[in-house]
């Protein structure tokens, strides 16, 4: 049971690098990296906002409740 | 104004570390010589002399040691490392000490009553410490959660 992070099929649907979309919401590419691979135990709204905002998309199109027990 | 505050607080801090480890190494170096003046003025057997003394060594041991880590945990602070794993390890063995040389001043009450005192304020010591130690070791985990909140 998780909450899987989808950012890296919306980015690649948007054709959009990891740098260039980090820059754009105002985050570091390492935390970028932090929360498409997983690893990030908690999202703000405001980052959610900006991710929502850059690539035109709602933030069920980039977090996915998995049932996997 | 805060941040210098801070600072000018730690720096009080280790150097009071250091003057307690100038008093340490006088207390090392002038065992001998103190013992035997309080022995003569107290009339005291010398057994209890020599008991005394391998109490006062054997628990200098645990504060050479309490006072090294107390200067690694000022230094961390100093260096803007607060709330982590390796500061909770070090009150770990500030406590450790301290519950060490309480337990050899608890023996040490065969030679000499009052080292009774010494080993009570020594495991209140160990007791505030340990408190300490659960409240950074709950302070890291919560800064651990934060650092992965993007």
């Amino acid at each position: 049971m998780e909450i899987r992070v989808n950012l890296d099929v919306m980015m690649a649907r948007r054709k959009i690098s990891g740098g260039e979309l980090a820059e754009r919401i105002g985050i570091t590419p390492a935390n970028l990296s932090v929360l498409k691979t997983g690893r990030a135990k908690a999202i703000r709204f405001s980052t959610l906002m900006a991710l929502c905002h850059e690539l035109d998309c709602q933030p069920g199109d980039l977090l996915e409740f998995v049932d996997g027990d | 104004m805060d941040d210098w505050k801070n600072s000018r607080s730690i720096r009080l801090s280790q150097a009071g570390v250091l003057l307690f480890a100038l008093l340490l190494a006088a207390l090392d170096v002038g065992c001998f010589w103190i013992l035997r003046w309080y022995i003569n003025l107290r009339g005291m057997h010398w057994q209890s002399g020599f008991g005394m003394m391998a109490v006062i060594y054997l628990a200098s041991v645990f504060g050479w040691v309490f006072l090294w880590k107390m200067w690694r945990l000022l230094g961390n602070l100093r260096a803007g490392i607060v709330f982590e794993e390796e500061n909770v390890a070090l009150l770990g063995a500030v406590r450790s000490c301290c519950a060490c040389a309480a337990a050899v001043f608890l023996l040490g009450c065969v030679f000499y009553l009052p080292f009774l005192f010494v080993a009570a304020a020594l495991g209140f010591m160990a007791l505030i410490v340990q408190i300490v130690r659960s409240i950074f070791r709950k302070a890291a985990q919560m800064q651990a959660e934060l650092d992965l909140t993007i």
